[in-house]
């Protein structure tokens, strides 16, 4: 349950619809299920079974739990830091986002948007939030702020409980709520028909067939299939180091293979079916056909924020509507980042012996300094940069660490046992050949094509204005300080634990 | 919507769907086992 809290979130809502409707429609869903089946869902069954693994250990997080695989290597611990350090990241900017997403429920339930009827001025709006600019809607950040320091506290306040008093309790709430309020969405959205009679074309049908009418001409593009496997990472959480950590709390009993699948049919459920239900033919059904090329393009946030808020104007109960779709974001949102900050804490807790509100009271301290340039910087790209290596580079690199481990120095006959413990159905055994040969391949193929198509400029930062470089730059030497710091503190941690066992002896 | 679109979402949609009732068969069933 709590997995499937983590990997659902904005991903299935906003960002797989965007990515379909400009990738070649249905067409890819033939990339994307390939990804599935051959990158995801062998991913997840790594994951849980390396994370029940290093729970055997006392470890509940990567360095401990690579060390726990690979003993004989000094150095892999240290490749283990980033599966604390991803979500880490991750998480700076991924509370502020949640936020926005309490406030726009609240501006919905209040009408603050309610007089909105166009792009430039929902645009404007956003920014005058972010405090990007100063307009007839927003003075300056204060009322962002306000929404980060409730969203802030109600995030730390579920971590302290912890897993079972916290997260399990969130997410049995939340989670149905959140597909209550998706279906509800999704059938109301199916029921607009055609709204306007003066424009026939402008009908749900219609909407439907811009996401899903296939372009095969797509599946020769290699970006399209780079879309599709990068769609999978976000959306299943895999790639991150979370899974790993709740893994950890399981027993030898627990069915990996089954949870493993059940958390992704259940995200994949609220992606595909859900999450194509709701924005584009909405946005179709009110905008038309021209609009929705440029609207497809826009970006996630343009899509939640702007295009998003306009289609709930334009429905019946918009203010009601409107409460429901952010509130539902918002939720989605809290079990992600509740997510995220595991890793963080059952390091501190497992590695340092300390206790786990402790750990949290050192972790919010931390967190909340670490989000302030994310939000006052937001408009000279320090979250595009944390997203990039947080969310982008570490995850695909990560995966691929973790798959060699488990299938190559782990074993893979070792870890095909370890995989079966406890779980009443087996793997097709074709998942043996898979998971040795195409899982490495394939992600070594991501990494080099993303390196070589996208990640080069990025890198050299040829798409940043002169300006905004300095920002970049203290954002990157930022990164490395917190990857230093976390390296030195699994130094001190593996010191303490060797000087205690040459003690015992 | 295009006969294409049609195909696409049946066949994705009916997937998705056999795989959550194929693992509610599974945890129902290892329910009634314990």
């Amino acid at each position: 349950m709590a997995v499937a809290g983590s990997a659902i979130g904005l991903g299935n809502f906003l960002r797989f619809p965007a990515k379909a409707a400009s990738n070649g429609g249905g067409a890819f869903m033939i990339p994307y299920f390939v990804s599935l089946f051959l990158l995801g869902i062998p991913l997840m069954w790594i994951e849980w079974t390396l994370g029940r693994y290093g729970g055997g250990f006392e470890h509940g997080t990567a360095p401990g739990i690579f060390h726990s695989i690979w003993k004989k290597n000094r150095f892999i611990k240290y490749f283990g830091v980033i599966g604390i350090f991803g979500p880490l990241v991750i998480l700076i900017y991924y509370t502020y986002i949640e936020a926005w997403t309490l406030a726009y429920s609240f501006f919905a339930l209040t009408g603050k948007y309610a007089s909105l009827t166009d792009q430039a001025s929902m645009q404007s709006f956003l920014r005058g939030f972010q405090g990007i600019e100063v307009n007839q809607f927003f003075n300056g950040i204060g009322t962002a702020y306000t929404f980060f320091l409730l969203t802030f506290i109600a995030n730390i306040w579920v971590i302290y409980y912890g897993i079972k008093g916290g997260i399990e309790k969130l997410c049995k709430i939340a989670m149905p709520v959140l597909f209550i309020f998706g279906i509800f969405l999704a059938i109301r959205v199916m029921t607009l028909g055609t709204p306007d009679p003066a424009k026939p074309a402008w009908n749900v049908l219609n909407g439907f067939g811009f996401l899903w009418n296939a372009d095969f001409s797509a599946l020769f593009s290699a970006k399209v299939w780079l879309e599709a496997a990068g769609q999978i990472f976000f959306t299943l959480s895999v790639g991150i180091g979370v899974i790993l950590t709740y893994a950890s709390y399981l027993s030898k009993g627990d069915d990996v293979v089954l949870s493993g699948l059940t958390a992704s049919g259940t995200n994949e459920f609220a992606e595909v079916i859900l999450g194509s239900s709701i924005i584009i033919p909405a946005a179709f059904v009110f905008f038309g056909p021209e609009s929705m090329q440029s609207i497809a393009k826009s970006g996630v946030f343009n899509l939640g924020f702007v295009t998003m808020p306009l289609v709930l104007n334009k429905l019946p109960w918009a203010a009601l509507f409107g409460f429901m779709w952010f509130f539902l974001l918002f939720l989605a949102g809290v079990t992600s980042s509740v997510s995220l900050a595991q890793p963080a804490v059952a390091f501190l807790e497992d590695e340092f012996d300390i206790s786990r509100k402790k750990a949290v009271k050192i972790l919010a301290v931390a967190l909340f300094i670490l989000c302030q340039p994310a939000i006052f910087f937001l408009k000279n790209g320090v979250v595009d940069e944390l997203d990039f290596w947080g969310g982008t580079f570490f995850l695909v690199f990560f995966a691929a660490i973790e798959t060699i481990l488990f299938a190559w120095i782990f074993g893979m006959e070792k870890a095909w046992d370890e995989i079966h413990k406890g779980a009443d159905m087996r793997v097709p055994k074709v998942y043996k050949f898979i998971i040795k040969y195409i899982t490495p391949l394939f992600l070594f193929f991501i990494l080099v094509m993303w390196l070589w198509q996208e990640w080069i400029p990025i890198i050299f930062m040829k798409n940043v204005i002169a300006p905004n470089k300095i920002f970049v730059l203290c954002t990157r030497v930022g990164l490395v300080i917190i990857f230093a710091v976390l390296a030195i503190l699994v130094k001190i941690s593996w010191g303490k634990k060797k000087a205690q066992e040459e003690n015992l002896r | 919507m295009r006969l294409s679109g049609w195909i696409f979402i049946i066949l994705s949609w009916g997937m998705i769907i056999a795989l959550i009732v194929f693992c509610l068969i599974k945890i129902f069933t290892k329910k009634e086992l314990k």
